[in-house]
């Protein structure tokens, strides 16, 4: 288990995407994102994205945020496309670590600067690319008077940021509950948080709109969580998922703090990063055109097995 | 003493506010040097002449079709575009001076773009506030660095207006797609037509070597195929306010207009769709919005880009003009940064500096924003919309208390310019000239060896300066600009290639997207269709008109059958008891004549056949265009009859005299395209339309008239001449003897007689083997069989044999002949649509999650 002091854990991480359809496609575009890139405390050892069929062609870049962007289409007719992707992973314990839930010691006291202290004063003073952006509205979250006022009960004067921004994430584990089919993936922010519910993509979206909304820099983590099997079960291959977090700004010392609001929970050593953006949209790991196809159905596994 | 009273009445500008800048006129009321030689002329020309000439615009604009998109309280509608027979007028001097400011301050957005879409330096030395990109819902994060160490900027437009110190600013930049230039450029030609004198001796300088360079630098940008290149001009779909301007503007330049649904990615390239199969695109000049082009990685709702365009542009196989992103460039709330961008990366004051602008998210700006609200026009700070500012002192005081509210609540999202009082310049109102705000937009090229800037520009006019705050391309009355010279003018250039230039000769053209064969084949089968109904329709109206006892002639009732058949008429006008419905007849055909109602009617068919010209208005000369247009306003001009019911009325003498005309007009069209359309596919789309579309209908006509047994054939048989045309045939060959056998043999089976089923047939049969064929197993296709098939049938068809009747006096074996006919058409022109026409098909996304 992960805690303060811990060592390095490497993972093998696989997701494997299949579509099926009725008809027969006659072209079809897709853009991947689901491959790990080194830094913050991931370097990442090896990572591949196999395609089948097999794309006419194919192309690698870096997008905006440093994600690392498979782009490819297949032209013939097919009826089916697998997306597999498989990374190996070595995940270092971040800077700001999460203490063992069982811990009977008091937290540390918290050294991350006040939050009032990381906001800014003056339109010139955003000014920092990446960090400054974060900041501001994106597609999916319109910084709003509700969420701020949401965020001031954690957000007390003079307080840590990681420290309040760790009371908010609580705050949300406890007033929203956690329900697969109360949200779809295309639900806002404000409807999640109107109704109190939805899963990490709603839970996370909700946290960002109220870290931005109070004019603190937050972002968007898309990655996957290691599932620990119940004791005396063996662990199950693919049944783990994609998983959604959140990252506030803790000032240049500190850099960016992970925190995971479907958890209630500091980013640690089970948390495998994987993509940053300003919301889901940014990060989405699959977005794809086809012409034709008729219906199609979808198989998703992922597996994250430490190694 | 003449010539003063002249100039009296030309001349309505002369008593002035003196807080007004006067192009024309200094302070002290001397006319300025550069408006001597157009004041004279004009006073030597009169008010009459000035009169007749702006007729003479009118009727030239109405003639070329040129419209620029409506869209008010009425709904959307193309409305004619509105010129001033007085040109705006610019000395050379002044121009100079104008001209290198708008150069520099090109250059510098162009500076300004490729930071901001790269190392965002603006924003780290915090010169620009992070926020207005950031916050910025048109930046999109894909168009950061996606055409590194590129020219980003081609074709700028900034928008001009003189204030009363007489110093030019600006009041916005455009550098995505500036709008204007192609109307710019018709406003050169009318004007230039219609005061050719004036425009000579005042040596005005001459617009075509900017277009010269604009065609040389789209032409220059391609990285493969560099000897002869594809370069294409992206419009939004037909209907968009783009229409008129970039149709004239891809005709030209001489660039093969076309719509998203007309490209595809294929291996990383973009590829114009053809009949002949996908060709490589080299160059895209696209007229969509950033965000519209690409569904994959940008709007995906998108219809007007195309999948994987980004891509494309990352791996340098497409050159982009202007650069997918080129839209932050415009950003008003850009417009209080760029002196100091300008001082910045030049380190010098900008020449040329914007209206002061202020963006409300500043504190410091926002203060005085508040202090002068009433002095202030307010916009959206990050996009531009082509509606009007917003003035909060012309509010009522509910809706400026709402505007003030939403101003504070949202502050960043407001930029508030000062109030110019723009310069007046000499407007001829239809009987006088007076003094009227005007506004400039000026267009920039930026190629490699620097920014050359169009002499002229768009100017438009009006007495209300927040009309002129709205797009330029919104329907204010237009002037030409003309920039004088003090020197004679080069007078021979054009647009086409110089001597020394080698071109390969060539037949054929171009080849044609797939749905502009799609639009040529429509056109071709409507313009039949409405000449088809209109000569039944005459025909029927004529016997109507011209006998008392109308209602017992035998070849009326079928006639009439037949319309219903077509569609123009209510199909239960053709049911039993017909004896009924008669007393209807007698108002009710000339009425469908004017009918929207009926949607294959008359009316409605010339909408169509307008509407696929209009699609494919770069592929026909303009006569084609005016004639379609000449035929639907003369069908449905007013009556002089009073509406009944709400319906309109026209006497049959007049329906008559109508359809006649129509009539007339489509055989010109018909003649139009035969002598001047060159053998391509477009004519073949085009031709295969027409006969398609002709062979069913003497089919239909056919089965309704002369099939039904009848005591007394001779008057349906010379209906049914009369309808095709070929009643002059008839009488040479056979003089007055009218009998069945070769009356049909004409309409039917003679390969001689354009209006036969058979000379249709051929005629098919020999187009589809000039069109690309499918590779595939040998032997005929689905296509070839039934052609082959329908043509057998007609030819090893015996006339003498078709006449014979069945029991009940019907004309059985043609009957059974032409139904056969009737039933294969349709299978025929579903097979050309599936094989050639219809490219497009259902669009799904994935997701990679199925919550």
């Amino acid at each position: 288990m992960s805690g303060n002091g811990s060592t390095e854990i490497t993972y093998k991480v696989r997701h494997r995407t299949e579509y099926r359809y009725s008809g027969n496609v006659a072209v079809c575009h897709n853009q991947i994102r689901m491959q790990p890139v080194t830094g913050g405390n991931v370097t990442c050892h090896q990572t591949e994205l196999t395609v089948a069929p097999e794309p006419a062609s194919r192309d690698e870049h870096f997008d905006y945020f440093g994600n690392r962007v498979i782009t490819f289409s297949i032209e013939a007719l097919h009826k089916s496309l697998v997306v597999e992707a498989e990374s190996l992973v070595q995940i270092a314990p971040p800077r700001i670590a999460p203490q063992k839930a069982d811990s009977k010691q008091s937290p540390p006291p918290d050294v991350s600067p006040n939050w009032e202290s990381l906001l800014i004063r003056s339109p010139l003073e955003a000014s920092h690319p990446l960090i400054d952006e974060h900041r501001f509205a994106s597609p999916r979250i319109v910084p709003a008077d509700h969420f701020a006022e949401y965020a001031r009960g954690a957000f007390t004067v003079q307080r840590g940021v990681v420290d309040a921004a760790l009371d908010l994430t609580r705050r949300i584990h406890a007033d929203f509950k956690y329900d697969t089919t109360a949200t779809t993936v295309q639900t806002t922010t404000e409807k999640a948080f109107e109704i109190r519910a939805g899963v990490c993509q709603d839970f996370a979206h909700v946290q960002i709109a109220c870290l931005r909304s109070i004019g603190l820099p937050a972002r968007y983590v898309s990655g996957y969580l290691r599932t620990i099997p119940p004791p005396g079960k063996e662990r199950l291959v693919g049944a783990d998922e994609s998983h959604a977090w959140v990252e506030v700004y803790a000032g240049d010392e500190i850099g960016w703090v992970g925190i995971d609001p479907t958890n209630a929970c500091l980013v640690g050593l089970d948390h495998i990063p994987v993509c940053i953006g300003r919301d889901y949209d940014d990060v989405s790991p699959m977005r794809g055109v086809v012409l034709g196809g008729g219906t199609n159905t979808l198989k998703v596994s992922v597996d994250v097995e430490p190694v | 003493m003449n010539t003063l009273l002249q100039s009296a009445s030309v001349w309505n500008d002369e008593t002035l506010d003196a807080n007004d800048y006067h192009e024309r006129l200094s302070a002290d009321g001397q006319v300025r040097p550069h408006w001597l030689k157009v004041t004279k002329e004009i006073d030597a020309l009169g008010c009459q002449a000035l009169k007749e000439r702006s007729n003479a615009i009118e009727q030239f604009v109405r003639e070329n079709g040129v419209t620029f998109h409506a869209t008010d309280d009425a709904g959307e509608s193309n409305r004619p575009w509105q010129l001033s027979v007085v040109p705006f007028i610019i000395g050379s001097a002044e121009w100079n001076s104008l001209s290198s400011g708008l150069a520099a301050r090109t250059m510098l957005l162009e500076t300004v773009i490729s930071d901001l879409l790269g190392p965002q330096r603006l924003i780290r030395e915090g010169i620009v506030p992070g926020e207005l990109l950031w916050a910025n819902p048109f930046f999109y994060r894909s168009y950061h660095e996606l055409e590194k160490s590129q020219q980003k900027l081609h074709v700028v437009g900034t928008d001009l207006a003189r204030g009363a110190d007489g110093v030019w600013r600006v009041t916005g930049d455009r550098t995505r797609a500036p709008s204007g230039l192609g109307y710019l450029l018709e406003n050169r030609v009318v004007t230039s037509r219609v005061m050719p004198s004036l425009i000579r001796h005042s040596n005005t300088l001459r617009l075509v070597s900017f277009f010269e360079s604009l065609k040389e630098h789209l032409y220059s940008l391609a990285t493969k195929r560099r000897d002869n290149p594809r370069v294409v001009l992206l419009t939004p779909p037909s209907g968009s306010y783009r229409a008129f301007e970039d149709t004239y503007l891809a005709r030209y330049l001489g660039l093969t207009l076309i719509q998203g649904s007309d490209l595809a990615v294929r291996g990383g390239e973009l590829h114009l769709k053809t009949l002949g199969g996908l060709q490589p695109i080299q160059v895209l000049w696209r007229h969509v919005s950033d965000r519209r082009c690409d569904p994959l990685e940008l709007d995906p709702t998108s219809t007007e880009g195309v999948t994987g365009l980004l891509r494309c542009v990352r791996r340098k196989s497409v050159a982009v003009v202007n650069t997918v992103g080129s839209v932050l460039g415009q950003t008003p709330a850009l417009l209080p940064y760029l002196d100091t961008a300008h001082q910045f990366f030049f380190g010098g004051p900008l020449g040329l500096t914007s209206a002061r602008t202020y963006w409300c998210g500043d504190p410091g700006h926002f203060k005085y924003v508040v202090d002068n609200i009433d002095s202030l026009n307010f916009r959206n700070a990050f996009g531009v919309s082509g509606g009007a500012a917003i003035v909060a002192s012309e509010f009522s005081a509910k809706e400026r208390e709402a505007f003030i509210a939403a101003l504070h609540a949202k502050p960043e999202a407001y930029v508030a310019q000062e109030r110019l009082t723009y310069s007046k310049t000499p407007v001829w109102t239809g009987n006088q000239i007076e003094p009227q705000k005007a506004t400039l937009r000026s267009f920039q090229l930026l190629t490699a060896n620097g920014v050359k800037v169009l002499p002229g520009g768009l100017a438009r006019v009006g007495h209300d300066q927040l009309e002129l705050s709205r797009s330029p391309v919104s329907g204010q009355m237009t002037q030409d600009c003309w920039v004088t010279s003090d020197l004679p003018v080069d007078e021979h250039r054009t647009l086409l290639p110089d001597a020394t230039t080698v071109v390969k000769l060539r037949r054929g053209g171009d080849e044609l997207p797939s749905r502009v064969a799609e639009h040529l084949y429509w056109l071709g089968r409507y313009a039949e269709r409405a000449e088809g109904i209109a000569r039944v329709l005459r025909t029927t109206l004529a016997r109507i008109a011209g006998e008392e006892n109308w209602d017992r002639l035998p070849e009326v009732r079928r006639l009439i059958h037949t319309l219903a058949a077509l569609g123009q008429i209510e199909p239960s006008f053709a049911v039993e008891p017909f004896v009924a419905n008669l007393p209807h007849v007698e108002q009710n055909l000339p009425a469908s004549v004017l009918d929207r109602e009926q949607p294959r009617g008359l009316v409605r068919t010339l909408e169509s056949v307008m509407h696929n010209t209009i699609a494919v208005r770069d592929r026909l000369s303009i006569e084609a265009y005016r004639i379609v247009q000449r035929a639907t306003q003369e069908l449905t001009a007013p009556t002089n009859l009073p509406s009944i019911d709400g319906v309109r009325s026209i006497s049959i003498g007049e329906a008559i005299e109508r359809v006649g005309r129509v009539i007339i007009d489509l055989l010109a069209l018909a003649g139009l395209t035969s002598e001047s359309v060159v053998r391509t596919h477009v004519w073949q789309f085009l031709e295969l339309g027409r006969r398609i579309e002709r062979a069913e209908n003497t089919c239909e006509l056919l089965v309704a008239t002369v099939c039904p047994p009848t005591d007394d054939g001779k008057p349906v048989c010379e209906a049914v001449l009369e309808v095709c045309d070929s009643f002059m045939t008839y009488r040479s060959r056979y003089k007055n003897l009218t009998k069945l056998a070769p009356v049909i043999d004409l309409l039917v089976t003679d390969e001689t007689n354009p209006r036969s089923l058979r000379f249709q047939l051929d005629r098919i049969a020999k187009l589809m083997n000039k069109l690309p064929s499918v590779e595939g197993p040998v032997g005929l296709d689905a296509i070839q069989r039934i052609v082959m098939d329908l043509q057998y049938r007609v030819k090893t068809a015996d006339p003498i044999q078709l006449c014979e009747t069945g029991d009940d006096g019907a004309l059985v074996h043609l009957e059974t002949l032409l139904k056969q006919i009737a039933d294969d058409l349709p299978r025929l022109a579903e097979g050309v649509n599936a094989r050639y026409l219809i490219h497009t098909e259902a669009r799904q996304f994935l997701t990679g999650t199925g919550r």
